[in-house]
């Protein structure tokens, strides 16, 4: 596969309390701060999740040249986060690259890097890089391991 | 917020309190539906049985990493500890089977300390490995700085 060093268009996202309090629930989290109706509403820290890696998948399987499909394992992932966490309200936007492909036999890794910033200021949000392994349409997702 | 353990008395070598689940398509389609990966290999019997590594429905990677960091960012005071967060998946998580979530202190510096995250299988194997890097001082402005 080439393409290591690809960019994807840009897309924004509005982090919404009632999704920081539905994404907390299904951890079973307990700090009242990630269920919180007021200010003091902050989210998860992989909360970046909900709004990463659906749009990067997509971009990659959207992408003609690299021949990825839904037929994928999440191998690993990242975060490194700015100065704050997320709280409700916080506009953000968010750019795919692709940062590594590793190829195996019946295997593609690529390692995809979201940068998540700030839209009002461009600081930096989070940075979430993760490695999604694309199996080959008749390898039948054989390589095991990775969940 | 629960009360940092980031303060003079943390030490390499330290434990952080373990977490059991069990996964069960309650909380698979719950995590599903927060999440927005609707991959139906989290909850299709029919899909993973022709697509999952086990051939059988396994729930999210990213719902064993959740797990994983609310037991650090439980234990290190909330989010806005946590600096950095890193993972990898080595063994599939099928539902309806228990699975406990840990970490241990590795090393302790002036303004960071960091935790080894850990997660394993109903027969104690490696499901999840990774580190996370947590602040020990909170950026001027965020609710001040010193921990005691």
């Amino acid at each position: 596969m080439a393409g290591i060093g690809r960019v994807y268009p840009a897309w924004t996202h509005r982090v919404s309390r009632a999704k920081v309090h539905e994404y907390a629930r299904a951890l079973g989290e307990d700090d009242p701060r990630y269920l919180a109706d007021d200010d003091t509403c902050v989210a998860p820290p992989t909360f970046a999740a909900t709004f990463t890696l659906i749009p990067a998948a997509e971009a990659l399987i959207g992408d003609d040249g690299l021949g990825a499909t839904w037929n994928l394992v999440h191998g690993g992932q990242a975060y490194e986060y700015g100065p704050r966490p997320l709280q409700p309200g916080d506009e953000l936007t968010c750019t795919a690259r692709i940062a590594d492909i590793r190829s195996r036999r019946g295997t593609d890794a690529l390692t995809v890097e979201v940068d998540c910033r700030y839209t009002a200021d461009d600081e930096r949000a989070v940075l979430s890089t993760g490695t999604i392994v694309f199996f080959d349409d008749q390898s039948d997702g054989d390589g095991g391991g990775e969940a | 917020m629960s009360a940092s353990r980031l303060g003079p008395d943390v030490a390499v070598g330290d434990d952080l309190p373990v977490l059991a689940q069990v996964a069960t398509l309650r909380t698979s389609v719950a995590y599903a539906g927060a999440s927005g990966d609707l991959n139906p290999l989290h909850y299709d019997p029919a899909v993973a049985a022709e697509v999952s590594p086990t051939g059988n429905v396994i729930a999210h990677g990213m719902y064993s990493m959740g797990l994983a960091s609310r037991v650090v960012a439980g234990w290190a005071g909330g989010p806005d500890r946590v600096a950095r967060l890193e993972v990898r998946f080595t063994r599939p998580w099928p539902l309806g089977s228990e699975a406990t979530f840990g970490g241990t202190v590795k090393e302790v510096a002036d303004d960071r300390v960091v935790v080894g995250m850990w997660g394993k299988d109903a027969d104690g194997k490696a499901m999840l490995r990774g580190t996370a890097v947590l602040r020990r001082r909170l950026s001027a402005g965020d609710g001040g700085g010193t921990l005691d």
